[in-house]
C-alpha cells in the first residue's frame, strides 16, 4: 500500500517534468525576448532615420513591446544561467548584479516615459526614443559580451 | 662606415620647419570638431593624462600624458612641434615615435586643422601623471630603427577612390583616413605592423586580443548590405541595421563621432560605400 501510494506519488511528481523540460532554458527564452526587442526598433529606428514614415501608433506597439519586456527580463538571469547556448550575457551580470538592474531600471523607466510622451510627430518621438535606445547601448556595454562589433 | 653612414641617413627623421607652417589664426572650435573626428581621448583618456596600456605582438605601448601639464604632459610644446609629432612622427628631443601613435593618419591631415586641434588640447586643464615606458620586446626597444620602418610604410597611400566632383566623399576621404584613423585598426598588419594596403579597411583578426575587426568595404562580408544612411545613423546612435548595438572598442569611436556634424558622419559613410570592396581576409 504505501508502495503503491510512492509510486503514484512519483508518478503525479513526474507528470510535469516532460512539460518542464519542453519549455526554453532562460538563456533562449532571453534571446527570444532581445530578439523581440529588437523587432520592435526597426520601424522607430527607420521613422527616425526618414526611412519610413511616421506613425503614431507604430511606435508605440514598440513602446508596449519593450515595456512588456521590460517586466520580465530581469528574471532571466538565474544563478546557473551564465554560460551555454552561445549566451552572450557577460558574468557581470551575476558579479554585479545591482549594477545590472540599475540599467534595466533605467531602460524600463525611459519606455515609461515614452509611453506617457505618447509622441504624436517625428520630433517628439526622436526625443521619447532617445534615452531608450542610449539605455539599450548602455547596458550592452557593461554587460554584454561582444562578438566581432 | 659606409654602412653606418646610409644606415645614419635613411634614420633620420624627417621634420617640417617653421616655413611649413601656414600664416593661420588658430580655430578652437574647429580644433574640437578635429578632436572628435580624431578620438584623441579614446586612447589619451577622458583628461588627456594618458596611461591606457595597448597590447601588441610588439609589447605593451603606454599611452603618454598630452594634457597641457608642463612636466608630465605637452605644455611646453611649440605648435611646430606638436605639427611634427602629429604629422611626421617625430618627437621635440628629434626621436621616432612609434606607430601605435597613428601619426600614418594624422600626415594626411591639413596643418591648419592640427594647429586648430593643438588650440584645442590647450584648454583643457594639466593633469600632472607620469606615465610609464613602454615595454616592448628587442629589436622594437630601438627607436632609431622606427626611421627604417618609416621608410617602407609612412607614406603609404590609401586605394584612390573617384572623389572628382563629390565633395561628399572627398571629404568623407579626409575624414577617414587622417583624423579618423579608421584604418589603423580596420586593415590587417603584416609581421613589421604595417598596413596591408591591398586589404584596406577589410578588417581582420583583433591584434588585441579575441575576435575580429569587422569589415567595413562595401563587400558582402563587410557594409555591403549597409545603406549610406545606415552607417550614418550607426555613427550617431550606435545602432546597426538590425540594430542590434555598437560594441567593443568602437563604442568609444562611435560617441566621438556623434559630436560630428550630421554632414560628416554622411561624408564618412558616402566614402565607405565608395571604396573597393574587398573579402574578409584570410586568418
Amino acid at each position: 500500500m504505501i508502495r503503491i501510494s510512492l509510486i503514484i506519488t512519483v508518478l503525479a511528481l513526474m507528470l510535469p517534468l516532460p512539460r518542464l523540460w519542453a519549455a526554453d532554458s532562460p538563456q533562449e527564452e532571453r534571446q527570444e525576448l532581445m530578439e523581440g526587442v529588437k523587432d520592435a526598433a526597426k520601424p522607430v529606428g527607420g521613422m527616425l532615420k526618414g526611412e519610413q514614415e511616421f506613425d503614431a501608433a507604430i511606435a508605440m506597439k514598440s513602446f508596449q513591446t519593450w515595456s512588456d519586456a521590460a517586466d520580465v527580463v530581469g528574471d532571466l538571469f538565474p544563478e546557473g544561467t551564465e554560460s551555454g547556448y552561445d549566451t552572450e550575457a557577460k558574468e557581470t551580470i551575476w558579479t554585479d548584479r545591482e549594477g545590472f538592474n540599475d540599467q534595466l531600471a533605467a531602460f524600463a523607466k525611459a519606455v515609461d516615459a515614452a509611453i506617457d510622451a505618447n509622441p504624436q510627430d517625428l520630433d517628439a518621438l526622436k526625443a521619447a526614443a532617445g534615452p531608450i535606445f542610449k539605455a539599450c547601448k548602455g547596458c550592452h556595454e557593461g554587460y554584454r559580451v561582444e562578438d566581432e562589433h | 662606415m659606409g654602412l653606418a653612414l646610409l644606415f645614419w641617413f635613411l634614420t633620420r627623421p624627417d621634420v617640417l620647419s617653421l616655413d611649413d607652417l601656414p600664416d593661420h589664426r588658430p580655430d578652437r572650435d574647429n580644433g574640437e570638431q578635429v578632436f572628435y573626428a580624431g578620438g584623441c581621448a579614446s586612447c589619451h583618456e577622458s583628461g588627456l593624462g594618458g596611461g591606457l596600456e595597448m597590447n601588441s605582438d610588439f609589447g605593451s605601448f603606454r599611452v603618454p600624458n598630452i594634457s597641457p601639464d608642463p612636466v608630465s604632459g605637452i605644455g611646453v610644446w611649440t605648435t611646430l612641434e606638436f605639427v611634427n609629432a602629429m604629422m611626421r612622427g617625430v618627437a621635440p628631443d628629434g626621436s621616432h615615435y612609434y606607430p601605435a601613435f597613428p601619426y600614418t593618419s594624422y600626415t594626411r591631415m591639413k596643418v591648419r586643422d592640427v594647429m586648430d586641434l593643438k588650440a584645442y588640447i590647450d584648454s583643457f586643464e594639466p593633469v600632472s601623471h607620469k606615465v610609464a615606458e613602454h615595454e616592448l620586446r628587442f629589436p622594437w626597444t630601438w627607436r632609431r630603427g622606427i626611421g627604417l620602418w618609416k621608410q617602407r610604410y609612412f607614406k603609404q597611400e590609401p586605394p584612390s577612390v573617384n572623389s572628382s566632383g563629390n565633395p561628399l566623399i572627398a571629404r568623407g576621404q579626409y575624414l577617414a583616413n587622417g583624423a579618423g584613423h579608421c584604418a589603423e585598426c580596420h586593415t590587417s598588419r603584416d609581421e613589421f605592423g604595417g598596413l596591408i594596403i591591398s586589404q584596406w579597411l577589410a578588417g581582420g583578426p583583433n591584434p588585441e586580443g579575441e575576435g575580429r575587426v569587422p569589415n567595413i568595404t562595401p563587400h558582402a562580408d563587410g557594409l555591403g548590405s549597409w545603406t549610406i544612411k545606415d552607417i550614418a545613423y550607426y555613427l550617431e546612435s550606435g545602432f546597426m541595421p538590425d540594430y542590434d548595438t555598437v560594441g567593443g572598442s568602437m563604442v568609444k569611436v562611435q560617441e566621438n563621432m556623434a559630436r560630428l556634424p550630421d554632414s560628416d558622419r554622411e561624408a564618412l559613410a558616402a566614402y565607405l560605400k565608395s571604396i573597393p570592396a574587398r573579402p574578409d581576409p584570410g586568418d
